[in-house]
């Protein structure tokens, strides 16, 4: 990776490039997975998808050229505006079963798009002010209420996949702000030691790793004595809860971790997308060659599943060329985050990072079985406005930030 | 936060970053070029599915070519078990629209799935109304489908439920039996009859086809560079049935309870077969309901038994033939031997009665057998002794099966010394009961086919050609035709001055002016014969007549029954000349036979 080319004059304008390469990729996906299917909705995907490019194209533009002042001046306000706007959705009519969308005249929006925006910039506005101190406890809880509000509230919709986005957010900005490690890990561990309670020796295991890195902190006999009974604590408490969850609730989170196979259920969305990823092999069966996709064995094949038509389709070359086109955007990001001077831009972007880094990372490891299905769309590629939209604003927002990294 | 601080975060990000990319790419490897040859196996298998083409059954013809069961399309319901799972009211609008339980429908499905997107039968044979109520509900209905699949027609007015048989869905026992044939769940087979007895003919072979499916079992496209293999039509059986001859009696007979046989006596052949009461063979071409299953189950009347075949009766006083046959052979008695009959005879302290009270005075053998004279039987009984009697009885092929091609024949029952001996206990049975036997009367057991197998041996003189029912197979592709092996044997011990004199005794049945069967008198033909009346436990006795014609030169041998019908002269001789009037005056089956 090349860091000069992030020039002090200009912004990270080849963004831009990679971003087009990837929406042409997976414009050609959507082409592909609503092929040769009669009915008029799929058929409508690619033209439609085409026009929310150009709009969010325009809106990109928008989050590039707008102050980063003016937006961080707006941005409690924004905040609110999301929140109400999760609200609405609330009480909208439901699609499908669940309350994800508004619908106004022939447009359907899903809010929780760019709600992500709202908490991102509140969370980076909040964390970049000058009177903050990430080793107070206050502010950290105030940090995660501002995420807590709108995680309830699509959890309702409910969207656990989109909740989870919000929490995702959380840890890599309060690390990026400067929270302490000590803090850092106390946060992580109990997840630790919920997961390894399932089994004595695993439990004793995490344990004294757990209290080897409490000493090895050394912050005293009070953190460490305080740390090590909440985890252990939680350790005790996980089989107690899971003992009173009925077997169907049970089965219901082993599947959606993955630990269980419904090879007729929720598994079989996964099994049909390894089975068209791994048959796709090094060179794929080619543009619209797929079986699994064209014969749609692949379940959700221009949104959540699009990348197993990549796999299918264009082989693992493909596979490596988007990873590599993200992985590029990735970096390049968490470096305008390093070279930007100003506080709020900076924290922007690696929010930004975080926030594509979790939609590429879950989506992709849910196609090849490695992750929970979620149901989050992969940015740029899967077929949807909203998502467009928001994911384009992300990246002006990046660039906008990499233009004004000695500026505010 | 100072600057080696950030430096530090920036690195433990971006080393965050490519880990989680480098495991991602190493799965991608592994599933894509490790792994390649299973997925790729996988989906192919996802999308190649083996269609099974089921081949048309055989068709059966009549003697004459006319034909007497086809096949007629109609529509059988599947269900696609990946589409249907989707909602549960699928599964209740399909139950309603099929009047089927909804647990019967998953029941189905589950048992029967092969994969996710293979379809799975439901109901066979569905009507029109319930055709139309599917395609009006085709949205709310996904992945319920229909196809066609043939079923039984009987157009030319035949009912011979009985001979035909019917078709059903396999069962888990036949399945067992079957499943090296390739028979699969849901698979068509025949239950009884000709289709059960030639089903091997008649199904055919399968043929299968490789195509291409989508996720919704739909047919995409018929893959060209896999083997295909059609269906070869399952072949035809031409039957000896002359459709004429049996339409008339299942008509002459329908308002009785009984039945009728008729062989060509040359050959063995079956002209007729008529068991009554019968049932419409219809109702078995579309699955049947529990109702109807039950009316002929529980039906005092029995319409699903084969009385010509599988049921036993005593044979009354045509069995004197056999008797007098038994008794010339052994040297008993000659032709000439007489005895007086006054309407009785006293045996032990027992009283046996001649039907006819008054007597027949002074009767010779064949005015005994023309008569039917009961003393004069009643005399030889004894004489002729349980040994003599039941080693004759199965000389002319009594106690065993006739081997005729249908299901479940009765062999019936000839007593013997040691039977009677287990029966009523050793020396605890008296002579009386040769009194009964020789009138065919007693333990003695028959099928209405069996006396027709008489008729034929006495029309003979001796000699029996198997009963049967196809003359030969037919392959419909080249027209090659299958002669089926008839046997014929001769009855040994058995001369022809004995015959002679039977059959002149039967001569005079018909002839004869005191015959009991002068009915069956005609201008042009000589026919001969035996009746029949049957004291049986259940009513009325059973009325029978046998016999064969011409005399002289013999061409069909017959035998009728009405069960509890009273006398055999009475009821059941004026059939038989029904049979014979149709056969040689009506019937136009003397241009197709030299033809």
């Amino acid at each position: 990776m090349n860091f000069r080319s992030v020039k002090p004059s200009q912004g990270d304008y080849f963004m831009i490039l990679i971003v087009c390469l990837l929406i042409a990729v997976g414009l050609t996906a959507i082409f592909s997975a609503s092929y040769h299917v009669e009915s008029a909705t799929l058929k409508s995907n690619f033209t439609k998808q085409i026009v929310w490019f150009v709009i969010s194209f325009v809106l990109m533009i928008v989050a590039i050229v707008l102050p980063l002042r003016l937006i961080n001046s707006v941005t409690y306000w924004l905040y609110a505006l999301s929140i109400v706007a999760l609200i609405m959705t609330l009480f909208s009519s439901r699609i499908a079963d669940v309350h994800r969308w508004i619908v106004i005249g022939p447009i359907q929006i899903q809010p929780a798009e760019f709600v992500k925006i709202g908490v991102l910039l509140t969370l980076a506005k909040y964390l970049s002010e000058e009177r903050r101190d990430l080793s107070n406890l206050r502010d950290i809880g105030f940090a995660f209420g501002i995420i807590l509000i709108p995680f309830a509230l699509v959890v309702k919709q409910p969207d656990l996949g989109t909740a989870l986005v919000f929490v995702s957010l959380i840890l890599p900005m309060l690390f990026w702000a400067g929270l302490p490690f000590y803090l850092f890990f106390s946060m992580i561990a109990p997840f630790l030691s919920l997961i390894s309670a399932f089994n004595y020796y695993s439990f004793l295991v995490a344990m004294i790793l757990i209290a080897g890195v409490l000493l090895f902190m050394k912050r005293g006999p009070r953190y460490f004595l305080f740390n090590m009974l909440m985890n252990i604590g939680v350790g005790l408490i996980t089989p107690l809860l899971w003992g009173k969850l009925h077997t169907y609730q049970q089965h219901r989170i082993l599947t959606f971790l993955g630990l269980k196979i419904d090879p007729h259920g929720a598994s079989y969305q996964v099994i049909q997308s390894i089975v068209a990823i791994g048959s796709g092999g090094f060179f794929g069966k080619g543009f619209l060659n797929g079986t699994q996709t064209q014969l749609r064995f692949l379940p959700a094949q221009h949104t959540d599943f699009i990348f197993s038509v990549i796999g299918e389709e264009a082989g693992f070359i493909g596979v490596l060329f988007i990873l590599a086109l993200f992985y590029i955007i990735l970096l390049r990001g968490i470096f305008i985050a390093f070279v930007c001077h100003n506080r709020f831009g900076s924290l922007l972007s690696i929010g930004i990072v975080t926030i594509i880094g979790f939609h590429v990372l879950v989506t992709i490891s849910m196609t090849v079985g490695i992750m929970p299905v979620t149901g989050i769309p992969l940015p740029f590629i899967s077929y949807g406005g909203s998502s467009l939209m928001a994911n384009m604003i992300l990246i002006g927002l990046l660039i906008n930030a990499s233009i004004r990294r000695y500026k505010y | 936060m100072n600057a080696s601080q950030l430096q530090n975060r920036y690195r433990i990000f971006v080393i965050g970053i490519s880990v989680a990319f480098f495991v991602l790419l190493c799965r991608f490897f592994y599933l894509q070029i490790y792994q390649r040859a299973r997925y790729f196996q996988e989906s192919e298998r996802n999308r190649i599915q083996k269609i099974v083409l089921q081949p048309t059954r055989g068709i059966m013809y009549d003697r004459n070519g006319v034909v007497l069961v086809d096949n007629r399309p109609s529509y059988s319901v599947y269900a696609i078990p990946f589409e249907t799972k989707k909602a549960d009211s699928v599964f209740e609008l399909t139950a309603t629209i099929l009047s089927m339980d909804v647990g019967e429908v998953k029941d189905k499905i589950r048992r029967y799935r092969r994969s996710q997107f293979a379809p799975v039968k439901l109901k066979r044979q569905i009507d029109f109304t319930t055709l139309s109520e599917i395609e009006e509900n085709r949205l709310s209905l996904p992945g319920i489908i229909y196809d066609i699949e043939p079923r039984r027609a009987y157009s030319s007015g035949v009912r011979a439920p009985h001979l035909f048989g019917y078709l059903g869905e396999i069962t888990d026992n036949e399945l067992e039996v079957a499943k090296d044939s390739g028979y699969r769940l849901g698979d068509i087979i025949g239950k009884k009859g000709l289709e059960k007895v030639y089903e091997d003919v008649l199904q055919g072979l399968r043929g299968f086809r490789y195509v291409e499916v989508d996720a919704f079992g739909r047919e995409v496209r018929t893959l060209k560079d896999k083997p295909e293999m059609l269906p070869l039509p399952g072949k035809n059986l031409h039957l000896s049935i002359d459709a004429e001859l049996q339409k008339f009696l299942e008509a002459r007979m329908d308002t009785l309870q009984g039945g009728a046989v008729v062989v060509d006596c040359r050959n063995g052949e079956v002209l007729a077969l008529v068991s009554k009461p019968d049932y419409e063979p219809e109702i078995f071409t579309k699955p049947i309901t529990q109702d109807v299953w039950n009316g002929l189950i529980n039906d005092p009347r029995k319409p699903l038994y084969d009385r010509m075949v599988q049921s036993l009766y005593p044979p009354g006083s045509t069995f004197k033939l056999v008797v007098a046959s038994a008794a010339l052979e052994s040297g008993l008695i000659t032709k000439e031997w007489s005895s007086y009959c006054n309407g009785f005879l006293t045996f032990g302290r027992r009283t046996f009665e001649c039907w006819k009270t008054v007597g027949h005075k002074d009767v010779d053998l064949t005015q005994a057998i023309a008569q039917s004279c009961n003393v004069y039987f009643y005399k030889l009984g004894p004489k002729l002794g349980i040994d003599t009697w039941s080693e004759y009885a199965k000389k002319f092929r009594f106690g065993e099966r006739t081997g005729i091609d249908l299901i479940n024949e009765n062999a019936g029952l000839v007593p013997t010394q040691k039977y009677l001996d287990e029966t009523y206990g050793a020396g605890k049975w008296s002579q009386g009961l040769m009194l009964n036997l020789a009138v065919g009367q007693g333990d003695l057991l028959v099928t209405p086919l069996q006396l027709v197998s008489l008729a034929m041996i006495m029309a003979n003189k001796g000699v029996y050609h198997q009963i049967h029912l196809v003359r030969y197979i037919e392959d419909p592709i080249d027209g090659a035709q299958q002669q089926l092996r008839v046997d014929s044997t001769m009855i040994q011990g058995i001369s022809d001055t004995t015959f002679n004199i039977v059959r002149n005794g039967m001569y005079e049945v018909v002839q004869g002016v005191h015959g009991t069967a002068k009915i069956c008198r005609f201008r042009d033909i000589h026919v001969a014969g035996k009746t029949g009346t049957a004291q049986n436990p259940h009513g009325d006795p059973h009325a029978w007549f046998i016999g064969f014609a011409p005399y002289e030169k013999p061409e069909i041998a017959f035998c009728v029954l009405v069960e509890n019908g009273g006398s055999g002269s009475g009821n059941a001789a004026p059939i038989a000349r029904g049979i014979i009037d149709h056969y040689f005056h009506k019937s136009k089956r003397k241009l197709a036979y030299e033809f």
